[in-house]
């Protein structure tokens, strides 16, 4: 396959504002060469500020980019051998799809032979090798994104950016598209940075996920991590779903939740300072049993969500009337019709505390 | 779109179609006319590209058109562009001076030109080009700014750039060929303006077209019929022909945007 | 239209950031672009302006002066502004009219049509001067076929004082050229008037004459007043056709002026004839300063 750049990136002490907005806050980032970090959070927190600031879309900002050692801060976006795929609309309309894909080998004054024989190679790596001669809009929204990821490595650029690329996209294709960028980038080994707001999206594609919170990278861990062993409650809340029990602090180490013992973890956050808090833990980390409707792990099944695989059952504590979810397989959730009395067990290892 | 006309309609666009036709078929009428009236040929179109001033004064107005076209495309396409990207906050203060022409008479501004202009400009009838620039800001800017409001602008500008190309490169090889309907509109414009202004030229002393029509008109009154029939009906039937040519003939998708 | 519109929505929220680096730092510097432009406006445009107005101001021997304001007013220079100005106004309202109800025919017809007569029109918003006098003179002239034919059928055009070369007739020749300009740009307007606004009205029980003046009008009502003051500028500042018509028999403010400056008539009047200019542009300037006031007032925005 085709030769590309093995770089690696380093972010350090970002900063960006916008008039009163600060869309970035002490951002640093080491991406290792080849590997694919995605940015998650939700819109607005700055994640996409941080990749236009290494594409040098964004200027103005304080911090250093370091790629394969050298700072790139005084380069503009077209020296800055990036390659660049966005939400949507970004082919060239008046051009073939092939012309698209060598476009950037054009600008580079690569003789046309050549370089259209260098965009059919990376549209057969995409899997549209039979659709160069046709215009942009005479495809679908997948099939352009795949000609853009073409177009992005045609260039062999240093670093492989995908805004959101998958975010305009039908939920299967999506699934679909977003498998491939995976071998793909694999295969081609470019270092990538990939931004999305979609958490599924980033925890099945990236070697490591980054959570951003208001312009703040609150952790950035692989995937199995960030949703295991989230780095602080921030983290924990965003990724994934999350129940908050009522939880006291019986020892620097351990929880009393509705009168189970647990592993307290302590997080970014440092050691508890009130005696109570919320404990959170995730729906799959409870379990159920048929319960007599005493105790103080006691509740009633108010709700069952069939999802597949999995089914989500809704119950109401019966001491302090809050409503938990329990994610259970679906054979198992047979078991516990609605109405039923149950009790609740924690099968935690150790959570995290919201005080 | 298309809709059911109803019988007021069908008599409005009767009603225009004759307003505007006779007085043409009357012209052409009397551009036929030889031997005072007696008989009819066309005697007096043959007159006409037999004079020295038709070849000469055609090729003027035409090279006039042709700069002033070019100046429009060099002078306005990037800046409009511009104004499109980092410099939105300057648009209403560019849209207000293209808007000045319309305010300002047309025989106002020539007063103005006569008098202000450097000899090194006003010895050459192209000043007239850079006149007839400013005097179809209005419509140019307008095209040019519908034409890149109807496209995804910034991303296509930014994907050009991470690609590795200039700003020069992206406007050559992506802006202006997007927008290749709204750029004809604006050079169609501007030409059209400048094969027909009369009154800049007239008041400068500068021959072109028109105003040599309007000189042969003292003297050779059929004759310039003739040439008025002709320029008219060969603008009208180059611009008919253009615009209901099949698509493929046309520049692309653009072209529904804009219009 | 419906792509073109899902395009927008797929284009990243605009500002100052996004942009940085094409505008970076001041503001003095995002104007730095624009200077080819400035310069050029500045040069071929403003530079002239201040002299028109400068000379306005100056006596023949190089004095400031108001006189030839004051002469402006006077005798049949005061007389051109009254006749240019009803002129105006006449054909602005006549062409819009006559233009809004054949726009409203030609927006029902299909594509192809409605290009190939917006493509029409163009060319006959374009016409003037002498083409378009003698035109008008073979058709409606005194022994013009129309007029003959017209005769023919028992009405003589001429029966009365009309003459092409009268304040009727000029107007008559100048709706040539403006019905067409309203045509052309009125249509795109009346294609933004959705069928799906009418079909919703009617669902509500609201019968014709209440869509008209609840939907239409108000929607409409900005292009109509800022085409008609278009109109109004056009047929204002029109001199080659006014030129080859009346041969300076009707009082316009371009004859005057023209005649002034080209000295032929009448000598050492130049700073007349500039004063006359600054006039015109203070007309147009008032019109569209009334313009924008209306706009300002109504809800829709053209």
């Amino acid at each position: 396959m085709t030769e590309q750049n093995r770089v690696s990136v380093q972010l350090q002490g970002l900063r960006k504002v916008y008039g009163d907005a600060v869309a970035l806050e002490n951002f640093s980032l080491d991406i290792a060469p080849g590997e694919l970090v995605a940015l998650l959070g939700p819109s607005g927190c700055g994640k996409t500020t941080a990749l236009r600031i290494l594409a040098g879309l964004d200027t103005d900002h304080s911090g250093q980019i370091i790629i394969n050692g050298k700072d790139v801060a005084g380069t503009p976006a077209n020296k800055r051998n990036m390659g660049m795929v966005f939400q949507a609309y970004s082919l060239f309309p008046t051009m073939s799809v092939l012309e698209n894909v060598a476009y950037g080998l054009r600008v580079r004054k690569v003789d046309r032979a050549k370089r259209d024989a260098r965009a059919q190679e990376l549209l057969d790596l995409v899997g549209l090798g039979e659709m160069g001669k046709r215009l942009a809009h005479q495809l679908s929204g997948g099939q352009q994104q795949r000609v853009a990821l073409a177009r992005a490595l045609a260039i062999q650029p240093n670093v492989l950016l995908l805004d959101e690329p998958l975010s305009a996209l039908d939920a299967q294709v999506r699934t679909q598209l977003r498998d491939e960028i995976k071998r793909i980038q694999t295969e081609v080994g470019t270092t990538t940075l990939f931004v999305t707001h979609d958490q599924e999206e980033a925890m099945a594609i990236a070697d490591r996920v980054g959570v951003m919170r208001h312009g703040v990278l609150e952790q950035c861990a692989p995937p199995q991590e960030v949703y295991l062993n989230p780095a602080n409650v921030k983290v924990a809340k965003f990724v994934g779903a999350m129940n908050s029990l009522p939880a006291e602090v019986t020892s620097p180490t351990t929880l009393k939740i509705y009168g189970q013992s647990v592993n307290l973890r302590v997080g970014e956050g440092g050691a508890p300072t009130t005696k109570t808090g919320k404990a959170l833990v995730r729906p799959e980390q409870l379990t159920l049993s048929h319960g007599d409707g005493s105790g103080p792990a006691s509740a009633t099944i108010i709700n069952l969500t069939f999802l597949g695989p999995l089914t989500r059952i809704s119950v109401r504590m019966t001491g302090d009337s809050s409503v938990l979810f329990i994610s259970m397989p679906s054979a198992l959730a047979l078991d516990f019709p609605t109405g039923s009395t149950v009790n609740v067990e924690i099968r935690a290892t150790s959570v995290l505390l919201d005080f | 779109m298309k809709r059911k006309l109803t019988p007021a309609n069908y008599l409005a666009l009767l009603a225009a179609t004759s307003f505007f036709v006779f007085p043409l078929i009357a012209a052409f009428e009397f551009s036929l006319r030889v031997n005072l009236g007696k008989s009819h040929g066309f005697d007096n179109f043959r007159w006409v590209f037999q004079q020295e001033g038709f070849k000469t004064n055609l090729g003027v107005s035409f090279r006039l058109a042709l700069l002033t076209a070019v100046a429009v495309l060099v002078l306005m396409v990037p800046t409009v562009v511009y104004l499109h990207l980092g410099g939105g906050r300057w648009k209403r203060m560019i849209e207000f001076i293209c808007l000045v022409p319309l305010v300002v008479p047309v025989i106002s501004f020539a007063l103005g030109v006569g008098t202000a202009f450097p000899v090194f400009l006003q010895s050459t009838v192209y000043e007239l080009s850079f006149l007839y620039v400013i005097v179809s800001l209005p419509y140019t800017y307008r095209a040019l700014d519908v034409g890149l409001s109807s496209i995804p602008l910034l991303t296509l500008v930014e994907a050009s750039r991470a690609s590795g190309a200039s700003m020069r490169q992206t406007l050559l090889f992506v802006i202006v060929p997007t927008i290749r309907s709204a750029v004809n509109g604006a050079v169609f414009l501007a030409i059209a303006l400048s094969l027909g202004e009369f009154t800049l030229a007239v008041l400068l002393h500068w021959d072109t077209f028109p105003t040599w029509i309007a000189n042969i008109s003292q003297g050779h009154i059929l004759n310039a019929i003739a040439l008025s029939v002709l320029s008219l009906v060969g603008a009208w039937l180059v611009v008919v022909v253009m615009a209901i040519a099949p698509k493929s003939l046309r520049s692309n998708k653009t072209q529904e945007a804009t219009s | 239209m419906s792509q073109v519109v899902a395009q927008r929505t797929g284009t990243p929220k605009k500002g100052a950031g996004p942009l940085a680096y094409l505008s970076r730092g001041s503001t003095l510097k995002s104007l730095v672009p624009l200077m080819p432009f400035l310069a050029f406006v500045a040069y071929f445009l403003v530079f002239p302006l201040t002299f028109i107005i400068r000379d306005a101001f100056l006596s023949n021997d190089g004095k400031f002066t108001l006189d030839n304001f004051a002469e402006c007013f006077k005798g049949v220079y005061g007389h051109s502004f009254a006749v240019s100005i009803r002129l105006s106004f006449i054909s602005a309202m006549i062409g819009a009219i006559a233009g809004a109800i054949i726009a409203s025919a030609v927006v029902k017809t299909g594509t192809r049509s409605r290009r190939a007569i917006a493509a029409t029109a163009s060319v006959f918003a374009n016409t003037g001067g002498v083409p378009l006098a003698f035109m008008f003179l073979a058709g409606f002239g005194t022994e013009g076929l129309v007029t003959k034919a017209l005769k023919a059928l028992g009405w003589n055009m001429y029966s009365g004082s009309f003459t092409l070369f009268s304040e009727t007739g000029i107007i008559l020749v100048y709706c040539f050229f403006q019905i067409p300009l309203m045509v052309l740009i009125f249509t795109p307007a009346l294609e933004n008037i959705k069928p799906e606004w009418r079909e919703a009205s009617d669902s509500l029980g609201g019968g014709r004459f209440s869509y008209f003046t609840r939907i239409s009008v108000p929607l409409l009502f900005p292009a109509f007043l800022s085409t008609t003051l278009l109109l109004f500028a056009n047929s204002f500042s029109a001199y080659a056709t006014a030129r080859a018509m009346t041969s300076g028999t009707l009082p316009l403010m371009p004859l005057l002026i023209g005649n002034l400056v080209d000295g032929n008539v009448l000598a050492n009047q130049e700073h007349l004839g500039h004063a006359m200019a600054v006039c015109m542009i203070g007309v147009s300037a008032i019109v569209m300063g009334i313009y924008l006031l209306v706009l300002k007032f109504s809800k829709a925005k053209p």
